[in-house]
C-alpha cells in the first residue's frame, strides 16, 4: 500500500483529502488471461447472487420486453397465443386431417385428444425454441450496450428465456382455463360434453418444477450458441435449421407410439435420447391428467421423464455457463 | 481500509485487438487451439502507467483514434486489458455514449429506471433518486415523452444526470461536454468539483484543453495508443499543445513558401540589398539560447542584419508572433517605436522582460522594411519556433497582467446621479 506522500500536490479545490471519506474497499485486480477453469466453476454458484443482485434489471427487462413486444399492436397481450394457436391449425389440419394420424381407439368423450395433445407440443416447443433462438442472437443484437455499458451480459440471455418461458405460460395458463371452464359448463350443464373428461389438477404443482428445468435447460443452450454467435454469424443460421429439425424429431405433432404411428417401434429407444421428447411427455403428463391413456401408451413414467430432462438441463446449463464466462471478457471486442 | 489512497490504479495497460481477414481463419485458429494463428493483432494501447489519487480527477487528451476512448473502455471495465492490470477501488460509473442503453420507445422516466438497474441498482434505490434525476436534468415535460423526440443535448442531460445521481465513487466519461449548452455544463461542471470535494475520483476525455486544464489535476496524453505525457494537467496539456508540430511544419511550409527561410539567409538575394544574416532568442541578458520558455520569462530575441547602403536604403526590423494557427499574436517593429538603425550591419535586439504570451508554439518571422515600414526588403524566420508553456490556467493568446479588486465601491452607472427609485415618474 503506497503511503500519502507529504508532497503530493493537492488540488485547492478538492479541499484536499477529506477525513469523512468513506473508506473504500480495494477492488479486485482486472487481469488479462481468461479466468482459470477452477475460477470459473468457482463463480458458478454465484449466479443466483448475480441476478438476485440485478433482479430488477431481469424483471424491468423482461417486463419491458413483453410489453414492447404488444405495445401498439391491436392484438396486444393476444399476441402469445396466436402463434401457437396458429401453428396448431396448420399442423391439426396437416397431420390429423390429412394425414390421419389420430388416435385410435379413444372414447366419444375424448375427440378433440389429438388436438389437445398437439397444442400442448406448440406452446411448450414454441417456448423453448423461441427462448433458444433469441437467446443465441441477444449479445450480438445488443452489441452496442455491451460496448458502451459495464453489466453482468450472461443476463441478456437469461432475460430472453425468461420472456419466451412467460409467453409460454400465457399459453399453457388459458389452455388450463378453457379446459375447466368446458368442464364446469359440463357441470352445470351448459354444455353436453366437456373438451375434456377431467380438469388438471394437483398435478399443476409440477409446473413450477417444469419451468426450472426447463429454464436450466433453454439458458444453457441459449448461452454456448450466443457465444458461439459472437464469434462466427454463421452460428444462428444453422441453429435455426437445427431447431426445425429438432422439432420434427420430437412429437410436437405425432405420438410416439406403436399404437398411431405403426413401425415406428425400432426408433423409439433412439427417439428417447431427445431430451424435449421427455420435457413434452412431462408437461403432456401435467396438463393432460394422463388422459387419453393411449397418449401416454408406451411413454416414459412421469418421475423418469422429468429426472431425464433435469439431468440434460444441468449439464447444458453448468457446461454452456462456463463457456459463456469464459468468453464473456472478449464480447465487447467482438460485437 | 485506511491505506487505499488511490481510486484508479492501472499498471502498463495494454490492449491488442485481434483481426481476422476472414471468419475462416478464426475457424482454422479455434478448430487447432490457437496453434495455427490466423489473426493479426492490433495493439490500441500499450504502456499505460499510473495511479489516480482518490478525489482527484484525470483528463484523456489526444488526436482521435490515439486510444482514449479504449482506455475508458478498459478502465470502466466493458473490455479486457490484454496485458497489465488494472484496479478500480470504489463503485464505477461510466458514461461512455449518450444514451446508451436508452430505449427510444421509452419515457424519460422509464428509461432513468432503466439505465440505473442496468448499471446494478435496485428499482427501490432509482425511486429514491428520481426526483434528484429529474430536477438536475431539467427536461419539464419532456420527462414523460418518449426519448426519440428528444434532442441530442437532452439525451446528454438525461444521460449525466443519471450517472452522477447514482453517485460513483468512480466517474468516468468520455467527451460528453461536447454537447449541451453553457448552461448545462456549467451545471455539470460545479457538479464534478462537488464530486471532487467529497472525495470521488474522475476520469474524462475530451478535446477541449480548456476542460482538461480547469477541471483536472492530472492529465495523460495518449498518442498512438502510448501515454506521450503524463503528470500534471497544466504540464501535459502544454506538452500537447506544444506538439502539434505536425501542424507547425505545414504552417512553416507554406510560409516557406512565401519568405525564405532564415536558415537560406543570403541565399539568391542581391547582395546590395538588406537581409537578416541570423536571428536566435536567448534568456535576457544571458548567453543562454532557449527556445523553450515559460509565460512570464525574460527573454531577448537578436537579430544580425546586413544593410549594404544605409544612406540610400534605411532599414527598420520588424518582428512577429504567430501562433501555429496563424493567429499573429503580437508585432512589433523599430519604425513603429521611432528607433533607427544605424551602419552597415549590426546586431539589433529586441528585450522581453516579461514574456506575456500563453502556451503554444509560435512562429517569429523577422521582416526587414523601408523607411516608411511599407516595402519589405527581406522576410525570414527564426530557424526555431518558440516553445511557450504557461504556468497558470489563463485562457486566450496572452497573459494580461491583472489583478481583481473584489470591493468596489462603484455605483451602478446612470445611477450615480438620479437614483431612479426616488424618482415618481419611474416608480409608475
Amino acid at each position: 500500500m503506497p503511503p500519502t506522500s507529504a508532497t503530493q500536490p493537492v488540488d485547492p479545490t478538492s479541499g484536499g483529502p477529506g477525513a469523512d471519506w468513506a473508506p473504500f474497499k480495494p477492488g479486485p485486480w482486472v487481469v488479462p488471461e481468461s479466468p482459470g477453469f477452477a475460477h470459473l466453476l468457482a463463480k458458478l454458484p454465484g449466479l443466483p447472487a448475480v441476478v438476485f443482485a440485478h433482479r430488477d434489471l431481469v424483471f424491468s427487462a423482461v417486463v419491458r420486453e413483453l410489453r414492447a413486444r404488444f405495445q401498439g399492436t391491436l392484438l396486444g397481450w393476444l399476441w402469445p397465443l396466436v402463434y401457437p394457436i396458429f401453428m396448431f391449425g396448420v399442423y391439426y389440419f396437416i397431420f390429423a386431417e390429412l394425414l390421419q394420424v389420430k388416435m385410435p381407439n379413444i372414447t366419444p368423450e375424448q375427440k378433440p385428444a389429438m388436438g389437445i395433445f398437439m397444442f400442448v407440443g406448440v406452446v411448450v416447443w414454441t417456448g423453448f425454441a423461441e427462448g433458444v433462438l433469441r437467446a443465441g442472437n441477444v449479445i450480438v443484437e445488443n452489441g452496442n450496450l455491451i460496448k458502451k455499458l459495464s453489466f453482468p451480459t450472461e443476463l441478456l440471455p437469461l432475460n430472453v428465456v425468461l420472456v419466451s418461458l412467460t409467453t409460454m405460460m400465457f399459453g399453457v395458463g388459458i389452455f388450463v382455463a378453457v379446459l375447466w371452464l368446458s368442464i364446469a359448463g359440463r357441470e352445470l350443464g351448459i354444455f353436453e360434453t366437456a373438451l375434456w373428461p377431467d380438469a388438471p389438477g394437483i398435478g399443476l404443482l409440477w409446473i413450477p418444477v417444469l419451468l426450472v428445468v426447463q429454464l436450466l435447460f433453454t439458458y444453457g443452450l441459449g448461452l454456448i450458441l450466443a457465444t458461439m454467435q459472437v464469434f462466427l454469424r454463421d452460428t444462428m443460421q444453422l441453429a435455426s435449421i437445427l431447431v426445425l429439425t429438432w422439432m420434427f424429431v420430437t412429437p410436437v405433432f405425432w405420438v410416439a407410439s406403436e399404437k398411431v404411428i405403426p413401425g415406428i417401434s425400432p426408433y423409439l429407444d433412439t427417439l428417447a435420447l431427445n431430451p424435449l421428447l421427455h420435457l413434452l411427455n412431462c408437461w403432456r403428463h401435467v396438463l393432460m391428467v394422463a388422459q387419453p391413456a393411449i397418449a401416454f401408451d408406451g411413454q416414459p413414467a412421469f418421475l423418469h421423464s422429468l429426472g431425464v430432462f433435469a439431468t440434460c438441463g444441468a449439464v447444458l446449463f453448468v457446461v454452456g455457463y462456463l463457456f459463456f464466462l469464459r468468453s464473456q471478457r472478449r464480447f465487447a471486442d467482438e460485437v | 481500509m485506511a491505506g487505499i489512497n488511490y481510486g484508479v490504479e492501472a499498471e502498463n495497460l495494454g490492449k491488442a485487438y485481434r483481426l481476422y481477414a476472414s471468419p475462416f481463419r478464426r475457424v482454422v485458429e479455434a478448430a487447432t487451439l490457437g496453434r495455427v494463428s490466423g489473426h493479426q493483432q492490433f495493439w490500441a494501447l500499450r504502456n499505460i502507467d499510473f495511479k489516480l489519487r482518490r478525489g482527484s480527477s484525470m483528463g484523456l487528451c489526444g488526436a482521435n483514434g490515439a486510444g482514449k476512448s479504449t482506455l475508458l473502455k478498459v478502465l470502466s471495465g466493458i473490455t479486457a486489458p490484454s496485458e497489465g492490470r488494472l484496479r478500480l477501488n470504489g463503485r464505477v460509473a461510466s458514461l461512455l455514449e449518450l444514451g446508451a442503453g436508452f430505449h427510444l420507445d421509452f419515457s424519460g422516466r422509464s428509461n432513468i429506471m432503466l439505465n440505473g438497474v442496468m448499471m446494478g441498482f435496485t428499482r427501490r434505490e432509482m425511486t429514491a433518486r428520481m426526483g434528484e434525476i429529474i430536477d438536475f436534468a431539467e427536461l419539464g415535460k419532456y420527462i414523460d415523452e418518449p426519448v426519440r423526440t428528444y434532442s441530442s443535448g437532452m439525451g446528454l442531460r438525461l444521460g449525466f444526470a443519471i450517472a452522477i445521481a447514482i453517485d460513483p465513487e468512480i466517474l468516468i466519461i468520455d467527451e460528453v461536454f461536447a454537447v449541451g449548452d453553457m448552461y448545462f455544463q456549467k451545471k455539470c461542471v460545479d457538479r464534478i468539483y462537488d464530486f471532487k470535494r467529497r472525495g470521488k475520483t474522475i476520469l474524462f476525455c475530451s478535446h477541449s484543453l480548456y476542460d482538461i486544464r480547469q477541471l483536472c489535476d492530472e492529465a495523460i496524453w495518449v498518442r498512438e495508443g502510448r501515454s506521450a505525457a503524463l503528470g500534471d494537467a497544466l504540464f501535459v496539456t502544454n506538452e500537447y499543445t506544444s506538439y502539434q508540430r505536425q501542424h507547425i511544419d505545414d504552417a512553416s511550409r507554406a510560409l516557406e513558401a512565401m519568405v525564405p527561410k532564415a536558415s537560406g539567409f543570403a541565399d539568391g538575394l542581391p547582395d546590395e540589398l538588406p537581409q537578416v544574416r541570423d536571428a536566435r532568442v536567448y534568456r535576457l541578458g544571458t548567453d543562454e539560447e532557449t527556445y523553450e520558455v515559460h509565460t512570464g520569462d525574460a527573454i531577448e530575441i537578436r537579430v544580425w542584419w546586413e544593410n549594404p547602403d544605409p544612406a540610400a536604403m534605411p532599414i527598420h526590423i520588424g518582428i512577429g508572433f504567430l501562433r501555429q494557427d496563424s493567429t499573429i499574436a503580437a508585432g512589433v517593429g523599430t519604425h513603429i517605436d521611432g528607433q533607427r538603425l544605424k551602419g552597415k550591419s549590426g546586431c539589433t535586439i529586441l528585450c522581453i522582460p516579461k514574456l506575456p504570451l500563453l502556451a503554444g508554439q509560435f512562429l517569429m518571422p523577422i521582416v526587414l522594411f523601408d523607411e516608411g515600414g511599407v516595402h519589405r526588403y527581406h522576410e525570414s524566420l527564426v530557424p526555431e519556433n518558440l516553445m511557450v508553456r504557461a504556468r497558470t490556467k489563463d485562457v486566450g493568446l496572452v497573459y494580461i497582467d491583472h489583478g481583481w479588486d473584489l470591493d468596489g465601491a462603484h455605483p451602478l452607472p446612470g445611477e450615480s446621479h438620479v437614483p431612479a427609485r426616488k424618482t415618481p415618474a419611474a416608480r409608475r
